[in-house]
């Protein structure tokens, strides 16, 4: 009798829990294969809030091929030379960004956005479009540790493509093909 | 003693000795069913039992999903100096040049931070202007291969060189111990004819610096038609053929299409003339075993091979002595030669008159005609005569200086197996110390019959400059590895004047240097320093040779610097002259023909495929799985016999067949051939080898070594052959089970005569209505046409298509359950009576239908359609239920049964990062190249410009030599497309069935009376 009400106790408590859980992930509070906040260590703390911020540089200076290609890129080091050849020298991050443009083994940075393989994201015509670099990442030129600001769900990036005033392709293949 | 038998009745089949003897152990154990409990009452006993470790499964399970909340972290490594032409997601073209070994293409090369990923045609050079073969599109999976050597290589040869024991050796250690062998002299060259004219010199100046000579060899050979040159016009050459300003073609066994000399620019020239208007030209195809030009003809007779020359003969006396056309010679030894030929007809299994009225036909074209003879079929011992006779029907006809030009001459064939034996003459004489090896495999492309294996031997020391340690490299001393040509410096001269260059798209991937440095090397090593082998490298001695040979011809050239960076570019520099030559046939010619055999009863001839060529890119998998335009077989080499043969012989598909030839016996397994002439065996060249790689040892069988040496020429044709069925099945992988059309409408033909009065006349459209409302498109919409009158069925863009679209090749064990993965696929329909069929052929891609029947049916919407009309896989949603395979009346999907993303390294390096590379359980189809697409939308929107027609070309468009495909915005009124669509000579595939394709097709137009398929049926319904 007893074993009765224990094993009917444990199975509420699981199925409970699991209710729970769902409740959870349909309504966003818990979020699971969606990297919002991710705020991964650098092997260089390259601080934006510093270059973007303070020296007010533009995104665009350093991440060149935003208005050519799919992709946004992480500068090649040849673009931090242009400055820190002559500036900071002394700091030991800049001696090891210099080791690595002389020695021709690049920096491997901890890709922050991170989308699955199957989304063929394209920078190109969101800055046509003139969004800014903002909107969708965030302050950048504040974070002195670069996170995921936003959740870059399939749902949110649709939402904005179905505002009317965007103009913008909501077909699958637009980023699925 | 008792009888061991009349102890207890012994089992009459037993299965093991405890059985026997009846062993009462065993029989206890043997009443019960289960050796053991499922439900082992044993928990922990022999510590898992099944229920506990179910459960811990489960557990594991349970706590993995949910300790796995975020995705595995990616790294993200810009260049530390990025090049400026360089931008990441844009792709860098290069202008090169490629030769197959009888070939030269003009091509461009796609290249993606740094490494070659697709190889496209150079629209710019004559040659091919933008045409593309397969073998061409396959070499760039060659680059990737990993079967490559990956540094030079040392062979630790015995006295009798069979010792195998490879090691590696540097560079350096190679150069001097090579210096020291070439200081003893009595050097020779064994190479393919060499197209780079830089190369051509750097060898010949090597040669004579070190007092050696150079032999060079064909591994196809064409060492006829230059014969026959030289007899009939005393030029050692190979003309120009201007197929393009022909009316008239008549080839007599020539692939010309599919595999002979430049099949490429044959078809970029033969397509021009396939306009079905007047002008409209006529191919007469004479052959004997079914090639792809048979296959385009638009009337084709069967003769058996030895009677080629008769079938000529018998043509040149109605063209000379009956009808004296123009040019006629009045010699009297041709008259009364050609006087044995008035009756072959009859002989040749042909009908009363045929040849008459052939030559009647070809005699309305003088000047305007043109009859091609030769190849591998033809390379029996009357193989000069061949090309004698039909130089002399060219002459007579005119046809000299219009449509057969020696003044341009092709600068491909050079090699003859006369050089071979002269070389292995001199290594008999022993006066050769070192044998240097380059571009050609002999030990697997001649035959041991021709004794040159054990020639090699005997060379103190031969150097095989090739990319790996493969037949003739297991033969080599040294191989110093070559580079990959897209990793190398080079130029090319396709035709006299037309130059282009070579240049480098990826930096070598492994320590292998190109021949030519090799060579540089080795003169300063022996300090030869003149006529440029003191040059630094490679590349600076091409364009110190463009800068002495090839700038001061060219006109309005600027600087050098300039000029090298311009022809870097366009990627042809075009001195060609006109040519308007005309050659007076040499009587004399006549009489030096061979004494010929008896015609054997059953006859074997080696042949090349369209795919394999040569062997030399057995190892890519793509061509191994690249179905036989003619016969849709992959994976092997056959015997093909004709449709009355195998009922003689009592053959059925795949039955294996010993075949007695050349004092050899062979088994393989037979394919029955529709269309093949009787008493024929055909067997193809380029499988069978031994060392290429792990994708192409063992595959098929070795026929180059089926070939005789007769004298000074190497015979591929017309051995006798016993055939003897065997008792064995073989399966044989086709790509296509299905050879009819069963009575509907998919292809439609129609005689010139019948379009002219009314074109698209015999498509028979449907009565269709359509309940529901259509697509609407407002912007673009996207469709193509595909020629069917122009397309050959060569299958480039099959392989273009693959290459673009990472489709993964499966192997034979799966072709044979029909699931190869090929998007666009070439059918193949045999048309009329099946031993004389005609053939059609009809590329299938997916139909972007308006009314698809896949997209209703998927349950997940994985594929949807857009609103530009490209219907879209969207495989990252697909569940793998294969309905819409089921559903699609075309069946274009192709279902990912198996995971094969883990390709071989490098292979993956050649993958296109543009398309998604599919996993297991997920559908994939032709999506008209909408990466392109998309690419080319999001190029022109960030240049604020229209995308204009022409700007987005499919993979098989682009590659296609005679523009079968067309491609583009259906909604633009001055797109091609848009212009051909709504034509009445178009039609829908399988209208009936209100799919509303994207694609149409044009029907196929015979210059011919009457369309095979016609006599039978009506109507094509």
């Amino acid at each position: 009798m007893a074993k009765k009400i224990v094993g009917l106790g444990v199975v509420l408590l699981i199925l409970g829990g699991l209710s729970a859980l769902v409740y959870a992930l349909s309504t966003n509070k818990v979020v699971i294969g969606y990297n919002q906040g991710y705020m991964p260590d650098q092997p260089i703390p390259f601080p934006h809030d510093l270059h973007a911020g303070k020296y007010k540089m533009d995104c665009k200076y350093c991440h060149t091929t935003t208005e050519k290609s799919r992709h946004a890129s992480i500068p090649s080091l040849n673009i931090c030379m242009n400055c820190h050849l002559t500036v900071k020298t002394d700091s030991p991050w800049i001696q090891k960004i210099q080791e690595a443009y002389n020695s021709g083994k690049s920096i491997a940075w901890k890709k922050v956005h991170m989308l699955p393989d199957f989304v063929k994201f394209n920078h190109a015509p969101h800055i046509k479009a003139g969004k800014q670099c903002n909107e969708c990442h965030g302050p950048v030129e504040t974070m002195k540790q670069v996170y995921q600001y936003q959740s870059l769900a399939m749902g949110w990036c649709v939402n904005c493509h179905r505002k009317p005033e965007n103009n913008a392709p909501t077909n699958c293949s637009t980023c699925h093909y | 003693m008792e009888n061991i038998n009349d102890l207890k009745p012994q089992p009459k089949y037993w299965m093991s000795l405890e059985q026997w003897t009846q062993d009462p152990e065993f029989l206890k154990m043997a009443e019960n069913e289960f050796l053991s409990s499922p439900l082992s009452s044993e928990d922990g006993k022999d510590g898992w039992a099944r229920r506990e470790f179910l459960k811990l499964m489960g557990a594991s399970l349970a706590l993995t999903t949910f300790g796995c909340v975020r995705r595995p972290a990616e790294k993200i490594i810009p260049y530390a100096k990025r090049p400026v032409e360089v931008v990441p997601g844009i792709p860098d073209y290069y202008a090169s040049s490629y030769f197959d070994g009888a070939e030269g293409l003009g091509i461009v090369v796609q290249t993606r931070e740094g490494r070659p990923i697709k190889i496209e045609g150079n629209t710019e050079h004559p040659a091919n202007e933008g045409g593309m073969s397969a073998r061409a599109h396959a070499h760039i999976l060659k680059l990737y291969d990993p079967d490559r050597a990956t540094g030079p290589l040392k062979n630790l040869q015995n006295e009798k060189k069979t010792n195998n024991q490879t090691v590696n050796i540097t560079w350096d250690k190679l150069d001097q111990e090579v210096v020291e062998q070439l200081k003893k002299g009595k050097v020779a060259f064994l190479t393919a004819t060499i197209a780079s004219p830089a190369t051509k010199e750097l060898i010949q100046s090597f040669a004579s610096q070190v007092g050696g000579k150079t032999y060079e060899m064909d591994e196809i050979p064409y060492e006829a038609v230059r014969e026959g040159q030289k007899l009939s016009y005393g030029d050692d050459v190979v003309p120009q053929y201007r197929i393009d300003k022909a009316k008239y073609i008549l080839a007599v066994n020539n692939d010309f299409i599919g595999t002979w000399l430049t099949p490429v620019a044959f078809q970029k020239m033969f397509s021009k003339t396939r306009n079905p208007d007047e002008n409209m030209s006529k191919l007469t195809v004479v052959e004997s075993l079914l090639s792809l030009t048979g296959s385009n003809a638009d009337e084709r007779f069967r003769i058996k091979p030895s009677q080629t020359l008769d079938f000529l003969m018998g043509l040149a006396y109605q063209l000379n002595n009956v009808m004296k056309v123009g040019g006629a010679t009045a010699n009297a030894d041709i008259l009364s030669a050609l006087k044995e030929y008035a009756q072959v007809d009859a002989r040749l299994g042909l009908k009363e008159g045929t040849i008459a009225r052939i030559a009647e036909e070809i005699a309305h074209h003088r000047g305007e005609s043109l009859v091609l003879s030769g190849g591998m079929t033809t390379g029996g011992k009357d193989a000069v005569a061949i090309q004698v006779v039909t130089n002399l029907i060219n002459s007579i006809l005119g046809n000299e200086g219009t449509t057969v030009l020696a003044g341009a001459p092709l600068n491909t064939a050079r090699g003859s197996y006369k050089q071979v034996s002269d070389l292995m003459k001199a290594i008999k004489d022993k006066s050769v110390e070192t044998l240097i090896i380059y571009g050609v495999n002999p030990t697997y492309a001649l035959p041991e019959a021709s004794g040159f294996q054990e020639a090699l031997r005997n060379v103190p020391v031969v150097i095989y400059a090739g990319d790996r340690k493969d037949e003739t490299g297991f033969q080599a001393d040294y191989i110093p590895t070559v580079h990959h040509e897209l990793e190398n410096w080079g130029d090319l001269e396709t035709s006299q004047g037309v130059f282009s260059l070579q240049q480098p798209t990826i930096q070598p991937l492994y320590d292998t240097r190109s021949f030519q440095d090799s060579l540089l090397a080795w003169a300063k090593g022996l300090g030869k320093k003149s006529a440029r082998l003191g040059s630094e490298n490679w590349h600076e001695y091409l364009k110190s040779y463009w800068k002495s040979e090839i700038y001061p011809k060219v006109s309005k050239a600027g600087t050098f610097d300039n000029f090298w960076v311009d022809s870097l570019k366009s990627g042809v520099v075009n001195l060609a002259k006109k040519d308007s030559s005309h050659r007076s046939f040499k009587a004399a010619s006549f009489s030096t023909f061979k004494k010929r055999d008896a015609v054997p009863e059953m006859e074997l001839v080696l042949y090349p495929t369209v795919g394999l060529r040569s062997g030399e890119l057995a190892n890519v998998s793509w061509m191994q799985e690249f179905p036989d335009p003619v016969t849709k077989l992959v994976w092997d080499n056959y015997f093909t016999f004709s449709i009355g043969d195998a009922k003689k012989l009592k053959l059925s598909q795949g039955r294996m067949v010993s075949v007695k030839v050349n004092g050899q016996t062979i088994e393989g397994p037979a394919h029955i051939q529709p269309g093949q002439a009787e008493g024929v065996v055909g067997l193809a060249v380029g499988y069978g080898r031994t060392r290429g790689g792990k994708v192409c040892d063992g595959v098929g069988i070795n026929a180059f070594n089926l070939a005789q040496p007769d004298g000074d020429q190497l015979l591929t044709a017309g051995f006798k052959a016993e055939v003897t069925p065997l008792s064995k099945r073989y399966d044989l992988a086709t790509t296509q089970g299905h050879n009819t059309m069963e009575g509907r409408q998919i292809v439609v033909e129609e005689t010139l005569a019948q379009f002219m009065k009314k074109p698209g006349g015999q498509i028979h459209h449907p009565k269709m209505m359509t309940m529901w409302s259509e697509h609407k498109y407002p912007g673009r919409k996207w469709a193509m046409t595909i020629d069917l009158n122009k397309c050959t069925g060569c299958s480039a863009c099959l392989t273009a298509c693959q290459s673009e679209n990472n489709i993964p090749t499966v192997g034979k064990k799966y072709v044979l359950q029909g699931r190869e993965m090929h998007w666009l696929r070439i059918d193949r329909y045999y048309t009329g009576e099946p031993e004389d069929a005609g053939v059609v052929n009809q590329p299938i891609v997916c139909m972007h239908c308006d009314n698809a029947p896949c997209e209703t049916v998927c349950p997940v919407a994985a594929t949807t359609h857009s609103d530009e009309g490209t219907n879209d896989m969207i495989y990252n949603r697909c569940v793998g239920t294969r309905y819409c395979s089921n559903n699609c009346p075309y069946k274009v999907r192709r279902f990912n049964w198996f995971s094969y993303t883990d390709v071989k390294q490098p292979l993956n390096l050649a993958m296109n990062p543009e398309v998604t590379v599919r996993n297991r359980g997920v559908m994939e189809k032709c999506t008209f190249c909408i990466h392109r697409i998309k690419f080319e939308e999001s190029q022109a929107k960030m240049h604020d410009r229209e995308l204009k027609d022409g700007d987005v070309k499919t993979a098989c468009q682009e590659s296609c030599p005679t523009n079968a495909i067309i491609f583009g915005n259906i909604n633009d009124p001055n797109s091609e497309v848009a212009k051909r669509f709504k034509q009445p000579m178009m039609y829908d595939l399988l209208e009936e069935l209100n799919t509303k394709p994207s694609v149409r097709y044009h029907t196929k137009v015979r210059n011919a009376a009457q369309i095979k398929s016609h006599g039978k049926e009506e109507h094509n319904t």
